[in-house]
């Protein structure tokens, strides 16, 4: 006991006092400035009146939905390309990890110039074409694409990363095995690889998708959640309510909805992929 | 003290919160913090303004550098950030019990944090110090008593370009907003809107437009919402026509910062600041040389301009209050004011600042000082911090979706009434 005292101490202190203090204040009117009210079960009745909210938890959905399955297609390409004998693969692993490690703010300027219609890269490199560009932030149509392709960039670091570390844990016997039946590359792959990949499959899948549902910086930075709530996501929502409207109890509402959103979206998941329990 | 319920929750509440950040719960609620004796001690001062290096060196150089040799005793800490980010700075404060001794905030501010406690009434006699424009200090205020003294404004206004004009054979400005809507369709050509209502904030250029239309935001208590009438309706569909028309754009409309589209010469017209003046002389200063830009204050039933700004006042909770009440008083002095609007291009809203070389060469800054009985300011209810979110989101579906004008105004009276009621 004495010795799990001081990580007791820690998990108390930073992660259960704060989420107790989230569920606690989820049911009561708290503006900071004055002592919370408890409001019961208003502020989840608010949520549903809530049309922005309820968009931002469509837009996350799609989102995710997009980002995670993309990136982590791209994630498995990059690491097998990366777990061939490439020659300078170190130079490679690097850059496709280091938008992982930059601040998202620096990368998500650096998009908006890219997506700027007047003078960006994506309009400068379509008019070559004699293509007329959209106005990729600014239309309804584009802006959530825009905010996809960013959000897939970032993530293929990571991914490919964890992939990468469990193709190269994966038996070697088991390949020269299959090559000696005559399995071809692509029959192995399907047969042994994508197997044996589960539990790394089952763990991006549902870090993936946490972040996914987290995202904030690239919204607050791209499109501030516009045009048109077109772009805005669950915890962009969360923060306006609680920084911008001086609605910290209904911040902590909408917080509990994200959380039983994601520990729901987890257990199916589990369910389905059979958690982290290797190949049998 | 008896213990029940709402005591319980208030105390597990405002405990977590405190114990969050570590610091001890938010804000006293008296009204007004003593300033009497001397000044002294160490201050913080939260500020959106006085940006960028030439920012800093005029605050901490210039205006601070005269504060010191005045207060010796005074040690002023400058807590720099964006109108973006205020709200964080004051709830994180408000949340930690660190909330600065002096905070900058804009107009519209004051009855919500003045309503609950957070800053401190000023005496009324500071009102009389300097000769202010008579309604300069109406945001300052509420519930008739003093909370903040201006220091510059930002008036909306339509700057547009004359060479176009003349090129279209137009005479004379918009008087209404038939004639800017036809005027805006003349002027709009392949690669040009006529009129750009878009790169300026949504939710400012609308209320211009809903006061120019003869409309109110909410009633003189600030508990109803009056923008539900036709007359909000109708500014909002002034948008959707145009857009209609094809003579403004929602997806052309610029970053501020950025050269502007009258600027580019892709727009004749557009809603914009006096602050457009400062950017065009760094930008483009042959546009004012050859004389081709021009302004005018919006008008439909009536002219209306917008007056927004920045205000200083001081923490409720201040532990030196005598040293930020100097503070405010210093930072709304005619030279500090003088020198705030020069760097931004803002408007000074003192008389005695109105004849200034700044204020005659500045044409955007004049029009608005001539134009100030127009001035109509946002906000007017406790409730103001949270509905002032909710009109970009609300109101941008119908300018860029299939929402109608009726409908959208509608859903924000809604989320307004709601947001008062909450009150």
């Amino acid at each position: 006991m004495l010795m799990v005292a001081p990580a007791l101490l820690h998990a108390s202190l930073w992660i259960g006092l704060p989420v107790l203090a989230a569920v606690v204040l989820a049911f009561t009117k708290y503006d900071v400035l004055t002592a919370p009210q408890f409001v019961g079960l208003d502020n989840f009745r608010d949520m549903l009146d809530d049309a922005v909210f309820r968009k931002s938890i469509v837009n996350t959905v799609v989102y995710t939905f997009f980002t995670v399955p993309f990136g982590m297609l791209l994630g498995l390409l990059l690491a097998m390309a990366l777990h061939t004998g490439l020659k300078a693969r170190g130079i490679f692993r690097t850059a496709v990890f280091l938008p992982q490690v930059t601040a998202t703010v620096a990368i998500a300027l650096v998009w908006l110039w890219i997506y700027n219609p007047g003078n960006g890269l994506f309009n400068a490199l379509l008019s070559f074409i004699g293509i007329d560009g959209p106005a990729w932030l600014s239309s309804t149509s584009w802006a959530m694409p825009s905010v996809i392709l960013v959000g897939i960039w970032q993530g293929i670091g990571m991914k490919m990363l964890i992939y990468l570390a469990a193709l190269q844990s994966l038996p070697r016997e088991l390949y020269e095995a299959a090559s000696v039946d005559g399995a071809s590359k692509v029959r192995q792959f399907f047969s042994i690889t994508l197997p044996l990949l589960k539990p790394a499959t089952f763990f991006v899948l549902i870090t993936s998708m946490i972040s996914a549902f987290q995202s904030f910086d690239q919204i607050y930075i791209l499109t501030d959640g516009g045009p048109a709530n077109s772009t805005t996501m669950m915890t962009y929502e969360i923060y306006k309510s609680a920084f911008r409207e001086f609605r910290v109890g209904y911040a902590c509402a909408q917080s509990l909805v994200l959380f039983v959103l994601l520990m729901g979206f987890t257990l199916v998941n589990r369910r389905i992929m059979g958690g982290t329990r290797g190949h049998s | 003290m008896e213990l029940n319920r709402r005591s319980l929750l208030a105390a597990i509440g405002a405990g977590t919160a405190a114990a969050l950040t570590g610091c001890g719960t938010g804000t006293g609620t008296s009204a007004a913090g003593s300033a009497d004796g001397p000044a002294e001690g160490e201050i913080t001062l939260l500020t959106p303004i006085y940006e960028g290096a030439k920012g800093k060196k005029l605050l901490e150089g210039d205006i601070l550098g005269g504060f010191r040799k005045k207060y010796p005793d005074v040690k002023v800490n400058v807590d720099y950030t964006t109108y973006d980010q205020l709200n964080e700075k004051i709830t994180t404060g408000l949340a930690g019990g660190l909330l600065p001794d002096v905070l900058m905030m804009g107009v519209g501010w004051i009855p919500p944090f003045a309503a609950k406690g957070a800053i401190a009434e000023l005496p009324e006699k500071l009102a009389e110090t300097h000769d202010y424009e008579k309604r300069v200090l109406e945001p300052s205020r509420h519930d008739g008593k003093l909370y903040a003294l201006p220091v510059v404004l930002d008036t909306r206004i339509v700057v547009y370009r004359k060479d176009h004009f003349a090129e279209a054979g137009i005479r004379k400005t918009p008087a209404n907003w038939s004639e800017l809507r036809a005027v805006a369709k003349q002027l709009t050509t392949k690669g040009r809107v006529g009129f750009d209502p878009f790169s300026i904030n949504l939710r400012q250029c609308w209320e211009t437009f809903l006061f120019a239309n003869g409309g109110q935001l909410f009633s003189a208590d600030g508990k109803k919402p009056l923008f539900t009438d036709a007359r909000g309706v109708e500014s909002l569909q002034f948008f959707k026509d145009l857009v209609a028309d094809g003579s403004a754009d929602y997806s052309r409309k610029t970053d501020t910062g950025a050269p502007s589209n009258v600027q580019t010469g892709q727009g004749s017209m557009m809603m914009t600041t006096s602050a457009l003046w400062v950017q065009v002389k760094e930008q483009n200063p042959e546009l004012i040389e050859q004389d081709k830009l021009g302004a005018f204050v919006l008008a439909n039933r009536r002219p209306a301009m917008l007056q927004g700004g920045t205000l200083v006042s001081q923490s409720a909770s201040s532990k030196h209050p005598a040293a930020a009440r100097a503070l405010v008083e210093w930072l709304a002095t005619p030279e500090s004011i003088l020198g705030a609007a020069q760097q931004r291009g803002s408007v000074p809203g003192l008389r005695d600042l109105s004849d200034t070389p700044y204020v005659k060469e500045n044409q955007f800054v004049d029009l608005s000082l001539k134009n100030l009985q127009h001035a109509v300011s946002e906000g007017g209810t406790a409730a103001w911090m949270e509905i002032r979110e909710k009109i970009v989101p609300t109101l941008e579906p119908a300018i860029v979706g299939d929402q109608s004008a009726k409908d959208a105004i509608a859903e924000l009276g809604r989320l307004a009434e709601a947001a008062i009621g909450r009150m």
